[in-house]
């Protein structure tokens, strides 16, 4: 766009085509490669920071209360809900197939395997992702973290650590209420609303195909997940700037990345889990 | 900050906004403070109903505007988070399953359930939901902490005729133009599963999805993601307009906008998804 000259701007030489269209390429790249760096950077300094953080015990207590009363309903809720999206699914799907006695596959593998973990990671992007971006954004605009550093806590440690640390004792019992409620949500379409199948044909291939060692992966799954969206949204939280305007356009680029990585995360520990080996009991 | 250099005489207070959709008391509590909300979100969509039908059409160039806007944000994130989804999920599940049955081929027939029906709408949904949706929300949100949209109901102009209606359209388009683009991305994710991974031919995945595709499929897909977007931009919109206190209220209203924006598709896609799956059981069949 050709903005209007503004009287009494130096005479600026445009930059040449080739060294715009060199810029115009790099740049964004390295943008993004200097952002990685520096949430890389903060990562490594909030996971350092654990190691002390059991001083601020109160605090991590604290925050685990504030995430199973502020988190827990909202969770178990969407868990609810794509299961029962999962269960109805499963049976279309698979009545087209000619095998609707296996709708347990469908659920087994929906609700442990891939959108539980999903559904989690969009739940707790934008409920406790954003949330954290919104907290720590406003401690960063009203100048709190230097407040405490002048009086000798170290922020990183009393504020990442302690709510990173909460994360990781709470986020695995969020999840399995969750899961519960995922599958109770699974009987209730597909037994009692269908009513296709019968519960007995259904629990018998529901838990024939789930593992015990499924349910570990898809905790490891979700704790990446959580991990990675905690630490993302605190540090777009810790670095925002620019007053009310800061935080909410923190919170809108935290959540870009989130979604990318919820994706990336997903599919990628998929193929490492069950790539190579479905783990399904059926044939040879 | 300028709003002090700019009004030197003391405005009278203006004794009616015109049709400003907030109502500010927040004093009844619990079940009461959601309906209350939730009615306020109805009126909002009635009040731009009407305003985006009726003369003066103020809005058509911040439609544009935000139409762009909007989609150079979020291609991107959506390009990638269909892909690796189909790649993970329906792709090397689906072709477990698809496996188990020996017709991995079949991987293409379980891409119209999986891509069009299902995943590329509400990745699409919750990609515009986190990224536009909150883009939106922060900027109304800055804008009523810094007292503009009571500067424009000084000026006589209506926000939800300037400001809301043009989101409002925006959204609900570029949420139906984006999933097509959600869809091709899927199948490509689920391309590389059963080609690439499985071994099955291209021909038997392209084969086997295009006799599944069906009309209703695609307009039920289109129409739901079209009305995801008028979900993500009634809640952005009501939210933003509603901030109150500094940042803090600017970033919890975001917060709050995109969980309700996520549960309000959710929702809705299983309302959705049931009704057609019932109306068109024809979608269901494999071909």
């Amino acid at each position: 766009m050709s903005a209007p000259s503004l009287a009494g701007d130096p005479v600026v030489r445009r930059p040449t085509a080739p060294a715009r269209l060199r810029e115009g390429l790099t740049g964004p790249v390295r943008g993004v490669l200097k952002e990685a760096g520096e949430l890389a950077q903060f990562s490594g300094r909030a996971v350092l920071e654990l190691r002390g953080v059991f001083r601020y015990s109160a605090e991590i207590l604290r925050q685990v209360g504030i995430l199973v009363t502020g988190s827990l309903v909202v969770v178990a809720l969407m868990q609810f809900v794509i299961g029962m999206q999962c269960a109805t699914e499963a049976n279309y799907v698979l009545r087209g197939y000619g095998a609707s006695a296996y709708s347990g596959v469908f659920t087994a593998w929906c609700g442990i395997r891939e959108m539980g973990p999903y559904m989690w990671g969009y739940i707790i992007a934008a409920k406790v992702g954003c949330g954290l971006v919104a907290e720590l954004g406003s401690m960063r605009i009203n100048n709190e973290f230097s407040a405490m550093e002048s009086l000798g806590i170290n922020p990183m440690r009393y504020v990442v650590a302690t709510r990173l640390m909460a994360c990781i004792i709470a986020f695995p019992m969020i999840y399995l209420v969750g899961l519960a409620f995922h599958m109770v949500a699974n009987q209730v379409i597909i037994v009692d609303q269908i009513g296709e199948v019968s519960k007995g044909g259904w629990e018998g291939v529901h838990w024939a195909f789930i593992r015990p060692v499924d349910v570990l992966y898809s905790e490891i799954k979700i704790m990446a997940m959580g991990m990675a969206i905690v630490l993302v949204a605190m540090y777009y939280g810790y670095t925002a700037k620019g007053g009310p305007v800061g935080v909410g356009s923190a919170t809108a680029r935290s959540m870009i990345l989130n979604l990318v990585l919820i994706h990336v995360i997903g599919s990628v520990l998929t193929m490492v889990f069950w790539g190579l080996n479905p783990a399904s009991p059926v044939g040879g | 900050m300028e709003a002090a250099t700019l009004a030197p005489p003391t405005l009278p207070q203006t004794p009616t906004e015109p049709s400003t959709p907030p109502p500010d008391k927040k004093s009844s509590s619990g079940l009461a403070a959601v309906l209350e909300e939730i009615a306020a979100m109805l009126l909002l969509v009635g009040q731009a109903a009407r305003a985006s039908v009726t003369r003066p059409f103020v809005w058509r160039d911040e439609f544009i505007e935000q139409t762009f806007l909007i989609i150079r944000r979020c291609f991107i994130p959506v390009v990638i988070s269909t892909t690796f989804f189909g790649l993970g999920a329906p792709g090397i599940q689906g072709g477990n399953i698809t496996y188990i049955f020996g017709t991995v081929d079949r991987l293409g027939a379980f891409f119209v359930m999986a891509s069009v029906r299902e995943f590329a709408p509400w990745i699409n949904g919750m990609v515009i939901a986190g990224v536009g949706g909150t883009a939106i929300c922060a900027d109304l949100g800055a804008r009523k902490v810094r007292q503009e949209l009571d500067a424009l109901a000084v000026l006589g102009m209506d926000p939800v005729r300037t400001i809301v209606v043009p989101r409002f359209l925006a959204l609900g388009l570029v949420t139906a133009l984006m999933n097509l683009v959600a869809i091709v991305f899927g199948l490509v994710g689920g391309w590389i599963a059963a080609v690439p991974v499985f071994g099955d031919t291209s021909a038997g995945y392209l084969a086997t999805f295009s006799s599944n595709f069906t009309l209703p499929d695609l307009l039920g897909s289109v129409i739901k993601t079209s009305l995801f977007g008028f979900i993500v931009a009634v809640v952005c919109c009501y939210k933003g307009m509603t901030v109150k206190g500094g940042a803090e209220g600017v970033g919890r209203a975001v917060n709050q906008a995109v969980v309700l924006s996520f549960v309000g598709i959710w929702a809705f896609n299983f309302v959705f998804t049931t009704t057609m799956l019932a109306a068109f059981p024809e979608t269901g069949n494999l071909h």
